[in-house]
């Protein structure tokens, strides 16, 4: 990640107030910083969201379009499933290495994090919905996230913005009927109902989990590291816990240390136990970020949310 | 080829705009929290975000110029902005020629001999497509390199004409960009002396016409100056009143 030079000093001085309970910005070691949400803001994505976490406005922030497109079933393919792709890109706003194809490895480590976490039915979306006709035609969702600054705690705010993405997703109606042509075969044919009243949001995204990621400095670990505590992290473990209080998808990641297994269990629990929070929050932002989008749908808006202060 | 009709017996375009009218512009400056400018700029339904640092110490010494800044510029198109996904490679020509044209724009507007041995780097992402693309990211990235409180000759500000049954058209949306036989015309002006930095154009247009277009093009270009002043003083109000608070 951007590469935060820090003094022995100053890492001393974090890793034993870690040890101690305090964060230099006062957080309490399972707390998450201000997240700001927004959704809605690109009018040709079926479903658009943008997340903040970090306080005082500066932070992590990330950009996700989720679009739908009908793809046609080919031999070897889920016979009656849609699928979900993936796409993570970091852009050079965010760190001056990520130039050109700096930022490649980093994209790459994203998306497979964001795949396994939403890419299949653990996500809890009903992916046979997404099917048109079985064997035929189904369809695929493209989540692209766009990564404008990284100051900490990526993942989280991946799975953030993606579960507001594609909770804000509506899918066209498609009309199935039975044609049967010259030669008195009957086969199924489909039709997009092109129109934006007509549209229903996807089906099991209030089951989509939500991400935490714990940072092991020190003997102890914290939520949400910070830049500067992610620069003195031993070992992360980003657990994807699902409204149901079911654990979506484990990834350790970081570089130094190995876990000790017995923290891994002990962090399992305490993913669990603040999900239930983290769940009303996220609840509780998302309302408010609609209700903002049906403001805006009054006058003919192009959907803009970049315009006002974020 | 059967041809769209693209402007109605009635004199209105596939949007329901008159030849000579601009789309909708709204912008704002300091939207990114990190970068040392940003700005996004919507021009109808195209929408763009650009980010600005610098000037800083060059990230490839052999970059470094003794005389003068050098200017980086990359440009990227979101994957979710077209009507139809697609994702770009990192070397799409499309991309680089983009990036290249604002490159050579700022190059002239930017007073690069004041920052020797330094770099000003300027990331674009076009977060919808909806034509115009040259123009709104020209006119972007002034807001941010403004923003970033970068020394330069002036604002650039870009517009793009075209030709439609004998009418010189402003501001081409997507739909009459893409028909062949409209020529697009790009130019970029300095506003305070009027001097051109870029121009561009497509497909062919008569000599004798050239001179309405440019004409109408340049008044759109006063038009959007206009607009990026006002975003400029509102930024600078607003900083002014965070500095009282």
């Amino acid at each position: 990640m951007a590469s935060l030079i820090l003094s022995p000093a100053e890492q001393d001085f974090i890793i034993r107030g870690v040890e101690k309970g305090f964060r230099g910005d006062g957080r309490g070691s399972l707390d998450r910083r201000e997240v700001t949400l927004r959704t809605g803001m690109i009018s040709q994505a079926n479903g658009s969201a943008r997340c903040r976490i970090g306080s005082l406005g500066v932070g992590t922030d990330i950009l996700v379009g989720v679009k739908a497109e009908v793809n046609t079933w080919a031999a070897g393919e889920p016979e009656e499933c849609g699928t979900i792709v993936c796409n993570v890109e970091c852009s050079p706003s965010a760190a001056q290495e990520f130039e050109g194809r700096g930022a490649d490895e980093i994209n790459v480590e994203l998306t497979q994090l964001l795949d396994r976490i939403v890419g299949g039915e653990q996500s809890g979306l009903d992916l046979r919905k997404l099917c048109i006709i079985p064997r035929q035609a189904y369809w695929v969702l493209h989540i692209d996230a766009l990564v404008l600054d990284v100051k900490g705690g990526v993942a989280d705010a991946l799975v953030w913005a993606t579960r507001a993405a594609l909770l804000a997703t509506k899918l066209p109606r498609v009309v199935v009927e039975s044609v049967t042509d010259d030669s008195g075969v009957a086969r199924a044919e489909f039709d997009v109902v092109d129109d934006a009243e007509d549209q229903m949001g996807l089906e099991g995204a209030r089951d989509l989990p939500l991400a935490a990621t714990f940072n092991q400095i020190g003997r102890r670990y914290v939520v949400d590291a910070s830049e500067q505590e992610e620069a003195v992290t031993q070992a992360k473990l980003t657990v994807a816990v699902s409204p149901k209080m079911e654990i979506c998808a484990i990834q350790k990641g970081g570089m130094l240390k190995g876990f000790a297994p017995s923290l891994l269990s002990e962090i399992t629990q305490t993913a669990l136990r603040i999900a239930k929070e983290e769940f009303a929050r996220f609840d509780a932002l998302f309302a408010e970020a609609s209700k903002h989008n049906g403001e805006l749908d009054e006058e003919p808006s192009t959907g803009s949310t970049f315009l006002e202060p974020f | 080829m059967s041809r769209q009709e693209l402007i109605s017996p009635e004199g209105l375009r596939v949007d329901g705009r008159r030849a000579n009218e601009l789309r909708r512009i709204s912008c704002r400056a300091s939207v990114l929290n990190s970068a040392d400018g940003s700005a996004y700029y919507e021009q109808g339904n195209t929408k763009v975000l650009v980010a600005v640092y610098g000037p800083r110490e060059p990230r490839n010494r052999s970059l470094a110029q003794q005389d003068h800044a050098t200017i980086n510029v990359e440009f990227n198109i979101a994957p979710f902005s077209t009507s139809e996904r697609r994702k770009r490679s990192k070397g799409d020509k499309r991309l680089l020629e983009i990036s290249s044209f604002v490159k050579q724009t700022f190059e002239g507007a930017i007073q690069t001999a004041i920052y020797p041995r330094s770099q000003i780097d300027i990331y674009i992402h076009l977060l919808q497509h909806d034509g115009g693309t040259l123009e709104t990211c020209i006119n972007a990235a002034t807001l941010a390199l403004v923003d970033a409180g970068i020394s330069m000759m002036d604002y650039v500000c870009a517009c793009t004409a075209g030709f439609i049954d004998e009418t010189p058209i402003l501001d081409l949306n997507f739909v009459e960009e893409s028909s062949i036989e409209v020529p697009n015309l790009t130019v970029a002006i300095m506003p305070r002396n009027g001097n051109i930095a870029l121009l561009q154009m497509e497909s062919k247009l008569h000599s004798s016409k050239l001179e309405d277009v440019m004409e109408l093009a340049v008044e759109g270009c006063k038009h959007i100056h206009r607009k990026l002043d006002q975003a400029v003083l509102v930024a600078a109000k607003d900083l002014a009143d965070k500095l009282s608070n």
